[in-house]
């Protein structure tokens, strides 16, 4: 029963790191850049969903994600903007990669000069407390909301993206940002626009990762590596690969957690690298 | 030319040699930090301003190498320079062996790719017992450097430092520098005309990965002690990313002018403004971001076609027509 619980809670855990993989791969699909400040704007989500709970007693915790996206898309169509279309037209793909480590180190530094290096969480009150049985398992209300939370992300974008005419115009200025020029659409905008969706799905799941662990400022280098992982795993383009992927080293981390309690992130890197010899396009990709 | 070109490195050589005679051992531990932040960063910027391979895990082999010296020096009970040798062929070789598998990777997921390498390195270590774990480990050989201590490995340092620009000027014009950097304009082309794509890239990478690790050793044998958190700090990284980016990737000089921007900020931000920690990183990632804004090839290609400056250009005239 012990193990069932840990695979399930893998699954809880997974569903998430499937909606921080989402964001990135979507970044990448559209822009041909890893945004690696993807992680450090995730924890900067989660510090301004602490802050707001402090200022604002006494407001349910599921509440605060809304606020939180909305900044987050702000800080996304502004992070593109203001730094990411300068250098976005250049040919050599290393500068704005480079980029977004430099803002990546700088975010991190200044959230650690700010808030300081103790970890931190949201306290999410009687929701994390919550749990609910099933015959002899014991399971958490907000792991299962999470999963929940991240089927849905994983849905809507899955729709948004194929269905919309805003998915239609994305997935042109991937395809040939100077054709859809021509047809009246501007690229930097449409960047800016899935900069923004990005970090909102960041956010959602930036600020549900925090009421389940702590966090410091530190953080963001584990969730930026989990969320290339993803994206490396599940495979370019695919969402549901993604899902499945993040799905994967959840449980890998939970079971590895099961036999050595302080092994972090530990198993799920080895997993990714054991991957890589295997299958080097993805679980789903061909060999 | 050649000669003339350089001289300023024989007369820094020289300068080298007789500087323990004239600095404290604060100035000679700032030199010796100088050469090491120097060296790394021509490393990175072998692999990626040439090769074309930006790694985001370079720490890596700044702390295999540290940990190569640190234990085969307290086990065979020797002076460290003794198996100084080890720090650079360690790193090498385990980088080499881990080609097959980070190769898979291409561009930016390389990139990271090596970051969670790296990560792996550095969480193995830091749960293994026999290295001292999350604390680390002392140089129990420590007391055999004896007091010169800082003027020795000051001149390891700048030993390295000069080999390594002077080895990567006539490395980048024989053939095969020739062939890394036709890899990197272009790989496709580059293995039409029968350049062995791989073979070259995995070369670059086990050089830089030794010359890191090299003078990661020199840089921790001071300290006594190697922990982890310093020897595999992701802040190596950082600095080498960074004062590539501001000096001018794919040039010698680039790094020499980064370093000094480097240690200018350095000691401005932290004794100048008296700011604690690490503003003056904070700083040095702004300066790196702004540079990637208003000049991405960095300062010295701006310096060196605004006043016509060449030095260590590895760039040849083109045959002339008759």
């Amino acid at each position: 029963m012990v193990w069932v619980e840990t695979i399930l809670n893998g699954i809880f855990l997974g569903g998430l790191y499937g909606v921080l993989g989402l964001g990135l791969a979507l970044v990448f699909g559209v822009m041909r850049v890893i945004n690696v400040a993807h992680g450090d704007f995730i924890v900067l989500t989660a510090f301004i969903a602490v802050f707001m709970a402090a200022t604002v007693p006494g407001i349910p915790p599921l509440m605060i994600i809304l606020p939180v996206v909305v900044i987050a898309a702000v800080i996304g169509w502004l992070f593109q903007t203001v730094l990411m279309n300068r250098v976005i037209e250049n040919d050599d793909l290393i500068v704005p990669m480079l980029l977004t480590f430099g803002v990546s180190f700088v975010m991190r530094n200044i959230m650690l000069e700010t808030f300081g290096a103790n970890p931190v969480t949201l306290d999410a009150g009687q929701l994390s407390r919550a749990s609910i049985a099933i015959g002899e398992l014991n399971l958490g209300v907000l792991p299962i909301l999470t999963l929940g939370v991240s089927v849905i992300l994983f849905g809507a974008l899955h729709w948004g993206v194929g269905h919309t005419e805003m998915g239609r115009v994305i997935r042109a200025t991937s395809d040939n940002p100077a054709i859809v020029r021509i047809m009246g659409v501007k690229p930097g905008r449409i960047y800016a626009l899935v900069m923004a969706l990005s970090l909102m799905l960041a956010a959602v799941a930036g600020v549900l990762l925090a009421m389940r662990t702590s966090f410091t400022p530190n953080s963001g280098m584990d969730r930026i590596l989990i969320a290339f992982e993803v994206v490396v795993l599940g495979g370019l383009g695919s969402f549901w690969g993604a899902l499945i992927a993040g799905i994967i080293l959840g449980v890998t981390q939970m079971i590895g957690f099961r036999f050595d309690a302080n092994s972090g992130l530990l198993y799920a890197h080895l997993l990714f690298l054991a991957f890589l010899i295997v299958r080097p396009n993805g679980i789903f990709g061909s060999k | 030319m050649i000669s003339l070109r350089l001289l300023p490195i024989a007369l820094a050589a020289l300068a080298i040699a007789f500087a323990p005679m004239v600095l404290s051992d604060g100035q000679l531990s700032l030199g010796m930090e100088m050469f090491v932040v120097f060296v790394i960063c021509s490393m990175w910027n072998f692999l990626a301003g040439y090769g074309g391979l930006v790694s985001l895990g370079h720490q890596a082999w700044f702390g295999v190498g540290g940990y190569s010296v640190f234990i085969a020096s307290n086990h065979f009970n020797i002076h460290p320079f003794l198996v100084l040798p080890l720090a650079a062929i360690v790193p090498g070789m385990v980088a080499l062996a881990l080609t097959p598998l980070l190769f898979r990777l291409k561009d930016a997921y390389f990139a990271i790719g090596s970051w969670v390498m790296a990560e792996v390195f550095f969480i193995l270590v830091q749960r293994s017992d026999a290295l001292g774990g999350i604390t680390g480990m002392p140089l129990f050989t420590g007391g055999l450097l004896g007091a010169t201590i800082y003027a020795q490995v000051f001149w390891a340092a700048g030993a390295v430092a000069i080999a390594v620009l002077l080895l990567s000027y006539l490395v980048l014009r024989s053939g095969f520098g020739l062939g890394l950097m036709s890899v990197r304009d272009n790989e496709t082309a580059a293995a039409s005309i029968g350049v062995d794509v791989k073979r070259n890239r995995r070369i670059a990478y086990a050089v830089s990965a030794g010359g890191v690790g090299l003078v990661g050793a020199i840089y921790l044998i001071p300290n006594y002690f190697i922990q982890p958190g310093i020897a595999f700090s992701a802040e190596w990284t950082v600095i080498m990313t960074f004062v590539v980016v501001i000096g001018g990737m794919g040039t010698l000089e680039g790094p020499i002018l980064g370093t000094l921007i480097y240690f200018a900020l350095r000691q401005g931000v932290t004794n100048g403004l008296g700011l604690p920690g690490s503003w003056y990183l904070v700083a040095l990632g702004l300066l790196a971001v702004v540079t990637m804004l208003v000049a991405p090839k960095g300062f010295w290609p701006l310096l060196r076609d605004r006043f016509g400056l060449e030095w260590l250009s590895v760039r040849r005239p083109y045959p002339r027509k008759n």
